[in-house]
């Protein structure tokens, strides 16, 4: 028994400290450095975070570029996909079409008489938001990290918590700033939680990625009806995000039918897998910048 | 001319499992190479793990840790945390390597088993205690379980290229 922990102790030295013939460090010295970098990144020193930031944006930029061969590969099967499927997309086109066209004079009319209504209420027409447009750099979509790299950073003013539009509809925020580049985390992902408000109802509840597409609601009231036509909005409660950005529609949870516990899910108006530009919100433009 | 040719040649051929190991970890291809809601797997933990048991002089140590603090930086996950775990990896196919005679397929196999296991719980523990992000448990457990089911087929194909460049085995 004592001879088998022996053994045991001896090779686990070895394996530790042994260097061998072509290896210029021993594991037990790189574990230590491991812990090392481990300790001073976790204590948030300023020295330490510009070093971080000089690393990630060095290696952002190449990992976009040795990314290319994979995201080529998968833009050119979307591509051939796409145009094996022309003839059916071509006739379902032409029916949305019509229907779009329909659906224009109608909202001409609805924009009339929102106009009107406005002006009545005398209602603040304020939607203007300051914003600077950046380019999605790497895309990041998995069960782990639901986030995309930008190529701006805090060299154009970009900070921490900076809510991110995808054609006017809230994708996500700023969590991570480099001079020349920053993260934004996506609604979907686990990590991302929002106030938000429903409308027209006007219920309070927090948006929560769950690693899948949509994300859900969480601590609705007790009394919440799903009806048809209810839109998600940010609430601004949190003090960081503005309030009454567009975020998506509710759905039910197709995926969970035998449940007992039905989730409210929100299909998002701007889908976090297909944004290639986006607009980060610097700041809200005062009545009189958006009159 | 010939001669220097050939040196080249033979020492990339050496080093392609350190460049394969270098771009996964640089590249998108954890990220991108997922299927089916379930299908994923740690490439990186599969050449560590082979080349550190079968040569490791093909694959150093430092490199190792570089690669793990690249993987924290595209991942942003809080530096130290990959090369901890890859280097647990590494330390458990140099004790293998040294605690047995003879290896084979099904022993290298099941003592993979640790090395994922043990990996992952570093990767857990560190995350869990130290950073924000969010760990989705199953997902984790479904790359686990591929990664371990996969082994054999990467064994094979590293045997063969191991073979195909004549290297010798470390002794």
């Amino acid at each position: 028994m004592a001879t088998s922990r022996d053994d045991f102790g001896i090779a686990i030295r070895s394996a530790l400290l042994q260097r061998g013939a072509k290896q210029k460090f021993s594991l037990f010295v790189l574990i230590l450095a491991s812990i090392l970098i481990f300790t001073l990144d976790n204590l948030e020193l300023r020295s330490v975070k510009v070093l971080r930031g000089v690393i990630n944006d060095g290696i952002y930029r190449l990992s976009a570029i040795s990314s290319s061969p994979i995201s080529f590969a998968s833009a050119s099967k979307s591509f051939l996909s796409t145009h094996l499927n022309v003839h059916k997309e071509n006739e379902e086109l032409k029916k949305k079409i019509e229907v779009l066209e329909k659906k224009s004079f109608d909202t001409l009319y609805l924009q009339t008489e929102n106009n009107q209504l406005q002006e009545v209420l005398d209602l603040d027409k304020t939607t203007a938001y300051s914003t600077i447009g950046a380019k999605v750099m790497l895309d990041k979509n998995s069960p782990y990290l639901n986030s995309v790299v930008i190529n701006k950073g805090s060299n154009v003013g970009i900070k921490l918590g900076m809510p991110v539009l995808s054609k006017g509809n809230l994708v996500g925020r700023i969590v991570e700033v480099n001079y020349i580049s920053s993260r934004i985390l996506l609604l979907n992902d686990l990590n991302s939680k929002i106030p938000a408000v429903i409308s027209p109802s006007g219920e309070q509840a927090i948006l929560s990625g769950i690693g899948q597409k949509n994300p859900t609601l969480e601590y609705l009231p007790d009394s919440f009806q799903n009806v048809d036509d209810l839109t998600v909005y940010t609430s601004g409660k949190d003090g960081v995000l503005f309030p009454g950005i567009s975020i998506g529609k509710i759905i039910k949870d197709s995926d969970d039918e035998n449940d007992n516990e039905e989730r409210i899910m929100v299909k998002l108006f701007s889908d976090p897998t297909q944004i290639l530009y986006v607009n980060v919100v610097l700041d809200k433009s005062n009545d009189e910048e958006a009159k | 001319m010939a001669i220097n040719v050939k040196g080249f040649k033979d020492s990339l051929l050496r080093s392609l499992p350190l460049i394969i190991l270098i771009y996964v970890s640089i590249s998108e291809f954890q990220t991108q190479f997922y299927f089916w809601k379930i299908f994923s797997f740690n490439l990186q933990f599969i050449i560590i793990y082979y080349w550190v048991l079968r040569d490791p002089s093909i694959l150093g140590y430092g490199f190792i840790f570089l690669c793990g603090l690249i993987n924290d930086v595209v991942l942003s996950l809080n530096l130290g945390i990959s090369p901890l775990s890859y280097l647990f990896v590494s330390l458990v196919a140099a004790y293998i390597r040294t605690a047995t005679v003879r290896s084979t397929l099904i022993s290298d196999w099941f003592t993979f088993v640790i090395a994922i296991m043990g990996g992952n719980f570093i990767t857990f523990i560190l995350i869990k205690n130290f950073s924000n992000v969010g760990v989705n448990y199953t997902d984790f457990f479904y790359n686990s379980l591929f990664t371990f089911i996969l082994y054999p087929f990467f064994w094979g194909i590293f045997e063969l290229y191991k073979r195909g460049i004549s290297l010798r085995v470390y002794d």
